[in-house]
């Protein structure tokens, strides 16, 4: 059973291993078939891609995911907490509306953001990829953080009304103190939903503002196959992503399905 | 707190409306008089219902998300049954199981770009080494839109595994141990008990996988470019040629509030079938 289930691994993680050898390679070893096993690696690459605007791209990418991580936790924490303490009526439809802009097709805030920025001039601008990452993000941080606040006792935050606390003063000294983990496991996937958005950034930019996904990409386009390069790209593209999965795997389920299942 | 809803509602349904709007205009960039012209409101949507290559799209999409829900079920399914169990090495494959799910939808792109690259595809060098003269397969019309559906399966089985897993984790052992005692096999206990279990679980993730592939977009912009022809062209993907590429925006929009009425839909069935909402406490 054990080596069936290592042989299945391999066998699916062979395309991903694949691209990431490949970025190592010079252009006449990609094409070497049958591949030989021992290589002379090269970083020839990564180091043509950091010469590039690729660089440029790179660091859009983490300002526009870091941004938009810090920006919805700010605005989405305080509603998911307040949520979480809603007692009236209408909570599945709001449930529904944020599930619902979590799972939209892209274009759907697309067309309405593309037209918009037009003339706010937020095209091809960090802000505006700041913004419409929101769309997802913000849904996110109040699906994921909404349920969490369920399993608080509410007697914690009324022990501090008691003694004089305000509702917020509540929330800042006794219920965000102990959402620690929970933050953290959001932030993180805030930080690579933004990070491995293709779509938005694909319309939305052209150059100044043009995120790695898209600038990757464009070497297929416009300077030829370059095949070396591409996978570098992708490789220097996924390795954050990887880290960060790794340190929130537990937390993977919640934060694709919005807590569908208590895992 | 109520802040926090507004800026919600300022970033998603005021967009959302705006596009409701715009599906009722036959904007096009190239004509900026066509914009808030309201006069012929439904024109648009008439054209939904007469436009030929947009219902392929549909037919497209349709073939390619039951095939890919469906592969992506099975495939989880089974991997977690066998995953299932207490060990240093298996959990530590079932992390690495995730890697194709958690990996930028963009670079699992690039990586079957080279995979179909006859060139310097390693499945193509072996098809060669064996004898076999296999064309490529994301411009071959017999194979596109299959060439697809292996990449999106590949990309999103880890989805199912990691539910199920999960589910059976919480899977009350008592009853295992009971059906044991009785002696039900291997089989029985899997058939009888295991999948009915877990079967909300399988509905769940296969409903979230079935609008996630309404918004199927990276890897058919990069295999296929919808092609050959229109074999492997999404009604999202559609949508965004209308939009983005031939300027019409306000038939887009028409077909983009069909594909968000679909998505809207689903999603109601997700909340209905967890029971979000009507929670006690």
């Amino acid at each position: 059973m054990q080596t069936l289930a290592v042989v299945l691994a391999l066998l699916a993680l062979a395309p991903f291993l694949w691209l990431l050898l490949m970025s190592f390679k010079t252009n006449a070893e990609i094409f070497r078939f049958p591949p030989r096993l021992l290589f002379d690696a090269t970083l020839a690459n990564y180091a043509a891609l950091w010469t590039s605007e690729f660089r440029n791209s790179f660091g859009n990418s983490l300002i526009v995911s870091v941004a938009s991580t810090v920006l919805s936790l700010v605005i989405g924490v305080p509603a998911a907490y307040a949520l979480s303490r809603w007692t009236g009526r209408g909570g599945g439809t709001i449930t529904l509306w944020i599930l619902a802009s979590r799972m939209a097709p892209p274009i759907a805030f697309t067309i309405p953001y593309f037209l918009v920025y037009r003339h706010l001039e937020l095209l091809d601008t960090l802000t505006g990829l700041i913004v419409i990452y929101l769309t997802f993000n913000l849904s996110l941080v109040i699906w994921m953080m909404r349920p969490f606040y369920d399993q608080l006792p509410r007697s914690l935050e009324e022990a501090a009304w008691i003694d004089g606390a305000t509702m917020w003063q509540g929330f800042y000294r006794i219920i965000l103190p102990l959402s620690g983990p929970g933050l953290a496991a959001t932030a993180i996937l805030c930080f690579l939903f933004a990070w491995n958005d293709f779509f938005f950034a694909l319309i939305l930019t052209r150059t100044e503002a043009m995120t790695a996904p898209v600038a990757v990409v464009n070497f297929m386009n416009y300077e030829g196959w370059e095949w070396g390069r591409i996978a570098a790209g992708g490789t220097m593209i996924m390795l954050p992503v990887l880290v960060f999965s790794f340190v929130v795997r537990r937390y993977l389920v919640h934060g694709l399905t919005g807590g569908a299942l208590k895992g | 707190m109520a802040p926090s809803l507004a800026v919600l509602a300022l970033i998603t349904l005021l967009p959302a409306l705006y596009l409701l709007a715009t599906s009722f205009t036959q904007l096009s960039l190239t004509r900026p008089e066509t914009q808030w012209d309201f006069s012929q409101p439904l024109e648009s949507y008439r054209q939904l219902l007469s436009d030929s290559r947009l219902h392929n799209s549909v037919w497209v999409q349709i073939k390619l998300s039951f095939w890919t829900v469906l592969l992506q079920l099975l495939i989880g399914l089974l991997l977690a049954l066998l995953l299932n169990m207490r060990s240093r090495l298996i959990e530590a494959l079932r992390t690495v199981f995730l890697i194709p799910m958690v990996l930028p939808p963009i670079v699992v792109a690039i990586i079957w770009k080279v995979i179909y690259t006859p060139d310097i595809s390693p499945m193509h060098g072996i098809f060669r080494s064996v004898g076999w003269n296999v064309p490529a397969l994301i411009t071959d019309p017999n194979w596109a839109l299959t060439s697809i559906i292996i990449a999106d399966t590949w990309e999103w089985f880890p989805f199912t595994m990691l539910m199920v897993l999960a589910a059976l984790q919480m899977m009350p052992q008592e009853l295992l141990d009971a059906a044991k005692v009785d002696g039900a096999s291997p089989w029985q206990l899997t058939r009888h008990i295991t999948l009915p279990f877990i079967r909300g679980v399988l509905l769940v993730a296969g409903l979230f996988r079935l609008i996630d592939s309404i918004k199927a977009f990276p890897l058919i912009f990069i295999l296929t470019d919808g092609g050959p022809g229109n074999l492997t062209e999404v009604t999202n993907y559609y949508s965004y040629l209308q939009a983005f590429n031939f300027s019409f925006l306000g038939f887009s929009s028409a077909i983009t509030v069909a594909l968000l009425a679909a998505t809207i839909a689903l999603s109601w069935l997700i909340v209905r079938l967890v029971g979000w909402g009507s929670r006690v406490d």
